[in-house]
């Protein structure tokens, strides 16, 4: 009985391991290709890397202005996480308090997430210019300062601390601003991890919005320059895809460090009732 | 104390401060080892440096290249260019009419110093008498 469970087990891995690997297969060869000078034409392709190098890196850094917009796109990044965090923490702990038209402004933001931002492109667009930031960073930002999937993260996450918390800070004389600072902030960490990685990886990965919004090419962000770079380079397979590797690199650098507070953030509050 | 503790030494601050050190470490690196100096040798196709010969030196981009300098080998065919600042670079020799391969040189980072290991060598070249 137990010996058939034991290889019940050992299949499922199996099965997982292999269907990990082939989702990895892609990723693996985008990052042997980047260490190698093969090009993507190559017959017959090898498996393993001949004559492995990181020259290619060290083309990409210093033949596009690729410094210029990884700093662009960290500036970008930081403000948005910097907003989506504030914006949001703010906006999911007033959906938790009773108040007139609670209910419809929940439902509100509900159905405003049906829009696709392309719906609504042209709109923000024109504030963004009536207030006067195009080609600049908070301009950049702007449309991810705060997301409303992220505000129902921290809507979730306040919900789920004891109402009994709340009222004894209250009796305390704290007002709604420090009960968020000092009593739900604190208790909604993997709210917050959430948060950073969703706002990170959303305006790390934009390329509509700065399209759209940059005038010159010093205020690009890495898939702007990505996308020139495949536009004008041929038969450089090997810096295309280091470049690849240098813009993925720190969203998954981030994922990894915050995967624990992000999966509980995603799932916290999903088991009630 | 122990809060502080805590706030430090967590994966958040620990990653992007060992990070931010090799990078430190690699920019007083790079500082140190750049000076634009490119040196080697010139020899004929039986090993023999070759005196007076004309080295010229490209800058390699994905798709164009630009003659960016011009010098000559002394007596014991040994040349050196200090004013390079690129990162990517193509060596070529030539005297009496021969001229050596084109020899791709590729640096880790712009204006690196290097002696390259492997000298140019000049096909064709007459023997000197």
């Amino acid at each position: 009985m137990i010996r058939g469970r034991r290889s019940v087990v050992l299949l499922r891995h199996l099965v997982l391991v292999l269907l990990s690997a082939a989702m990895l297969v892609p990723f693996y060869w985008v990052l042997k290709t980047s260490i190698t000078d093969e090009n993507i034409f190559a017959y017959p392709p090898h498996l393993l890397p001949t004559d492995p190098n990181l020259f290619s890196y060290v083309d990409v850094w210093y033949l596009i202005p690729f410094p210029r917009f990884l700093w662009n796109s960290v500036v970008v990044s930081l403000l948005a996480i910097a907003g989506n965090l504030v914006l949001n923490a703010l906006a999911g702990y007033a959906l938790t308090r009773n108040f007139p038209g609670q209910r419809f402004a929940t439902l509100l933001l509900l159905s405003c997430m049906m829009i696709p931002f392309q719906a609504t492109i042209i709109p923000a667009y024109l504030i963004t210019a009536k207030l006067g930031l195009l080609n600049s960073y908070l301009g950049l930002a702007l449309p991810l300062l705060s997301t409303i999937i992220c505000i129902f993260v921290f809507k979730a996450s306040f919900e789920a601390v004891p109402r009994s918390l709340v009222e004894a800070a209250r009796i305390d004389g704290l007002g709604d601003l420090r009960i968020l600072w000092r009593v739900m902030l604190p208790l909604s960490r993997a709210a917050i991890g959430t948060n950073v990685i969703l706002a990170f990886t959303w305006s790390w990965n934009n390329f509509l919005w700065p399209l759209i919004i940059t005038r010159t090419v010093s205020m690009q962000t890495l898939p702007l320059g990505l996308a020139n770079f495949l536009s004008y380079m041929e038969n450089t397979t090997s810096a295309l895809y280091a470049f690849v590797v240098m813009v993925l690199a720190p969203g998954i650098a981030v994922f990894l460090m915050a995967q624990k507070e992000f999966i509980r953030g995603l799932t916290s509050g999903a088991a009630k009732g | 104390m122990r809060r502080w503790r805590a706030w430090l030494l967590n994966r958040f601050v620990v990653v992007p401060v060992v990070l931010a050190l090799i990078v430190l470490g690699w920019n007083i690196y790079v500082s140190l080892h750049a000076h634009g100096v490119i040196a080697g040798e010139v020899v004929d196709a039986s090993g023999r440096p070759v005196a007076g010969a004309t080295v010229t030196l490209y800058h390699l981009n994905f798709i164009t290249e630009v003659k960016t300098g011009e010098t000559r080998t002394n007596g014991q065919g040994r040349f050196r260019f200090t004013d390079n600042n690129s990162h990517l670079i193509e060596l070529q020799a030539a005297a009496g009419g021969a001229t050596s391969p084109r020899v791709t040189v590729r640096l880790w980072f712009r204006a690196q110093d290097r002696d390259l290991a492997s000298p140019l060598t000049l096909h064709g070249l007459a023997p000197a008498s």
